[in-house]
């Protein structure tokens, strides 16, 4: 069989597997007369440019490279089922109500359901003509497409319940041509999709054509097997039937050498065929290398007690090796980024000891020094002679890590910016920090010197002020040091942070603004909040960004005392939680997601910049930060970040 | 000098302090004895404002911004109340408005901190000629 396989073929011979349902007799399309367009429009049912405005969720690396771990190893254990399995994970990982895959039939002229997840599940099955509905208008346009109600264009769909309040549809290929598509369906308004949702899809979509090769492959190679068969049957019965002539019919001996003779041609051809069989079972495995190669994952398998190693393809790419040579720990080792060996040596440890799964994430650091990241997931089980076997993926993320790293500089500048912006504000408040002891030095030399020129000098009364001089220097020195603190650094530094302790020195730096404003502070600090890792500096600039939006939530109250309480306590989990809640003039709930925008900004003179850098600081420590009204007057704000025990 | 305001007063003068400010209630009174005069410190307006030292004050050093009662308060309930102490404000914090303000409101001085004794010592010459 030559390179140009024909697609036909290959969804003929994929729809005579077992499982791959049928378009089923009783769940035939609708017809045509039901599908002549209606009133409504195509253009106004798409919401596909809503895709890119829409809030997107953080995207979940790890849970997709579970997901497709599990296709993988799903693809390997039980292909007839497949697709059924590729329509649960994408419901899975995008959290919809209903998901399934859509084939085009073999004549080009419908889609069929081979596989449905969800509330759709019944209608597996099913299908819709190729020219007038949805899957067939993504594949005409060639591009993701977002659609609310369809029904109410194909109102062949009315008899489908629950109908669609939006859905989600990516194409997916073969050999460069579009052979069906891919869908996720909310059927409530809880849930809108976004630009993860297609980011998702668009990376199962690259499975999905995958597995449908492999599919087709296995079905082709069954095939060929099924004619193998056939013909050692009939090998079988011509020496049967050989024998029997050399017995009795000596004198036909030129006849059975004659059949023996199309034996052997029957055997050539048999060779041939097996030949063929196997060139499939690489083409199969050349569709999984174009896969993995597609994602940037590469699989591998390990043997603890052997140390041996195997490596997909991709594998070697990633680590930029030879195929020749033999994988061992330790060319692994020679690999790896030195400053992250001890990961290593960590995650061969715990699977020598555990056999637990395993996941980590570590570089590489390759012979031209540039630096790859590296994101592993591995799952131990006992083989049948009870021996520990690691099957697993990893994930060349260097572009993703690369990317947050801008992100994070670029967090950082802002974070910096922010900083220097509230060093204005604070200024005012700076001064009278230092102006206070400075106050008290000059007070007292003033006095100690108009003691030693008394006549006789009063010396215990000088030594005593000169003693109060260098406290208040001290003093002021201190306030110096948190001020440098507060603005100096700029790139973020991780330590073991104790929340109470940052607290207070925040409160200590604005308690003279806070009380300019009669801001009456309240402090409940919990003695048993565990520590926190991460930039002192920046969970201090949250904390400030707090107080001070408290106090100004408060500076038009004034029939009510202006009472500030900021507390701190452990969060379930071993999470550390601080809030700060005001009696101020609250926000309005329906701009409650603006709240934490850039330059978003209730104040006549604020930036609006506090509450955004303040939720991406947070964040960035895997915490999460949110502000609730309160049952009386004002608001909360709080964040809950992880304690460094489980950082 | 030391006898300068025995002489105006005829008596030793009673300065009260009012300052939320530890280093600075620490701090004054000895200076203010080595001018000679006698003193008395409150950490708030409220403390001065119950004590018994109120009728005896003969000038008044107030700082503007505190906890509860700020400054001003206390000078305007100083005024609500028929007391024409001279009061020099002091604040930690350089703001013209505010020491504008406190001079359109009767204040004698007005002194940022750090001041120097000499500083003080004219403001309270001022103060007590007033008296």
């Amino acid at each position: 069989m030559d390179g140009q396989l024909d697609t036909r073929l290959r969804v003929n011979t994929l729809r005579g597997g077992e499982k791959v349902a049928e378009p089923a007799e009783s769940k035939k399309d609708v017809p045509l007369e039901s599908s002549i367009p209606g009133t409504v429009p195509l253009e106004s049912l798409l919401l596909t440019e809503e895709l890119c405005r829409r809030p997107s969720r953080p995207p979940q690396y790890e849970k997709e490279n579970r997901a497709l771990v599990a296709l993988a190893s799903a693809l390997a254990d039980s292909p007839r089922t497949i697709l059924q399995t590729l329509a649960e994970t994408i419901l899975e990982v995008t959290q919809s109500d209903s998901s399934g895959v859509s084939l085009l039939t073999p004549d080009g002229k419908r889609f069929y359901w081979p596989a449905l997840a969800g509330r759709w599940t019944p209608h597996i099955g099913g299908g819709t003509p190729r020219d007038f509905g949805p899957c067939g208008d993504v594949l005409d346009r060639n591009m993701a497409l977002l659609m609310r109600h369809w029904e109410w264009r194909y109102t062949y769909f009315s008899p489908i319940s629950p109908p669609v309040e939006e859905g989600l549809l990516l194409p997916f290929y073969v050999e460069g041509k579009a052979v069906g598509t891919i869908w996720v369906v909310m059927h409530e308004t809880h849930r809108k999709f976004d630009a993860e949702d297609k980011r998702l899809l668009t990376g199962l979509g690259k499975f999905a054509s995958t597995a449908y090769q492999t599919l087709a492959s296995i079905d082709e190679l069954r095939l060929q097997i099924s004619e193998r068969e056939k013909a050692e049957v009939a090998v079988r019965e011509l020496a049967n039937g050989l024998e029997t002539q050399v017995r009795v019919r000596t004198q036909e001996l030129e006849r059975s050498t004659r059949d023996l003779l199309d034996t052997n041609k029957e055997l050539g051809r048999e060779i041939a065929e097996r030949k063929r069989a196997e060139q499939e079972l690489r083409r199969s495995e050349a569709f999984l290398t174009e896969g993995q190669r597609l994602s940037r994952v590469g699989s591998f398998s390990w043997r603890v007690e052997t140390g041996e190693i195997t490596w997909s393809e991709e594998l070697y790419r990633i680590f930029e090796l030879n195929r020749d040579g033999r994988v061992t720990l330790e060319l692994i080792g020679s690999r790896v980024h030195p400053e992250d060996i001890p990961l290593l040596n960590d995650m061969i440890a715990r699977a020598r000891g555990t056999g637990s799964d395993f996941e980590y994430e570590h570089r590489l650091l390759m012979p031209n020094h540039s630096v790859k990241y590296l994101h592993l997931v591995g799952h131990g089980r006992r083989d049948r002679h009870g021996q520990l076997v690691y099957i697993g993926a990893a994930q060349d993320v260097t572009e993703h890590r690369l990317s947050e790293e801008t992100l994070g500089k670029a967090r950082a500048e802002l974070a910096h910016m922010a900083r220097i912006t509230s060093l204005g504000a604070l200024t005012a408040s700076i001064a009278h920090e230092v102006n206070q002891p400075l106050s008290g030095i000059v007070t007292n030399a003033s006095t100690c010197l108009r003691m030693l020129t008394l006549d006789p000098p009063n010396v215990d009364g000088a030594r005593e002020t000169a003693r109060r001089t260098i406290r208040d220097g001290n003093r002021a020195s201190d306030v110096i040091t948190r001020l440098r603190a507060l603005f100096s650094k700029k790139h973020t530094v991780a330590e073991q942070v104790d929340l109470n302790d940052a607290t207070r020195e925040v409160i200590a730096l604005s308690l003279s603004e806070l009380q300019r404003n009669r801001v009456i502070l309240r402090c409940e600090l919990a003695d048993d909040l565990p520590l926190v890792t991460g930039d002192r500096v920046q969970l201090q600039q949250v904390i400030l960004n707090f107080l001070r939006n408290g106090s100004d939530a408060m500076n038009s109250v004034h029939d009510r005392p202006r009472e500030l309480l900021i507390r701190t306590e452990q969060d379930k989990g071993d999470r550390a939680l601080l809030s700060v809640k005001d009696a101020g003039i609250g926000f309005d709930p329906q701009s409650m997601d603006k709240l934490f925008q850039a330059f978003y900004t209730t104040k006549n003179d604020g930036m609006g910049i506090g509450l955004s850098v303040s939720r991406s600081i947070i964040e960035q420590h895997g915490g999460r930060l949110w502000a609730t009204l309160n049952d009386g007057p004002g608001a909360t704000f709080a964040f809950s970040v992880p304690g460094a025990a489980n950082t | 000098m030391d006898s300068l305001q025995e002489n105006l007063a005829g008596e030793y003068p009673l300065v009260a302090v009012v300052d939320d400010d530890e280093s600075v209630r620490e701090s004054l009174p000895d200076l203010l004895r080595e001018f000679g005069f006698a003193t008395h410190c409150f950490s708030s307006a409220e403390e001065f404002l119950t004590s018994d030292s109120l009728v005896q004050t003969g000038c008044l050093i107030l700082d503007i911004a505190m906890p509860g009662m700020t400054g001003f308060d206390l000078q305007r309930e100083l005024k609500l109340r028929g007391h024409s102490i001279p009061i020099i404000f002091i604040s930690a914090h350089k703001d013209e408005v505010v020491r504008r303000r406190a001079f359109q409101q009767g204040a004698v001085e007005f002194l940022f901190k750090p001041f120097s004794d000499t500083a003080l010592l004219q403001a309270l010459n001022t103060a007590l000629r007033v008296r």
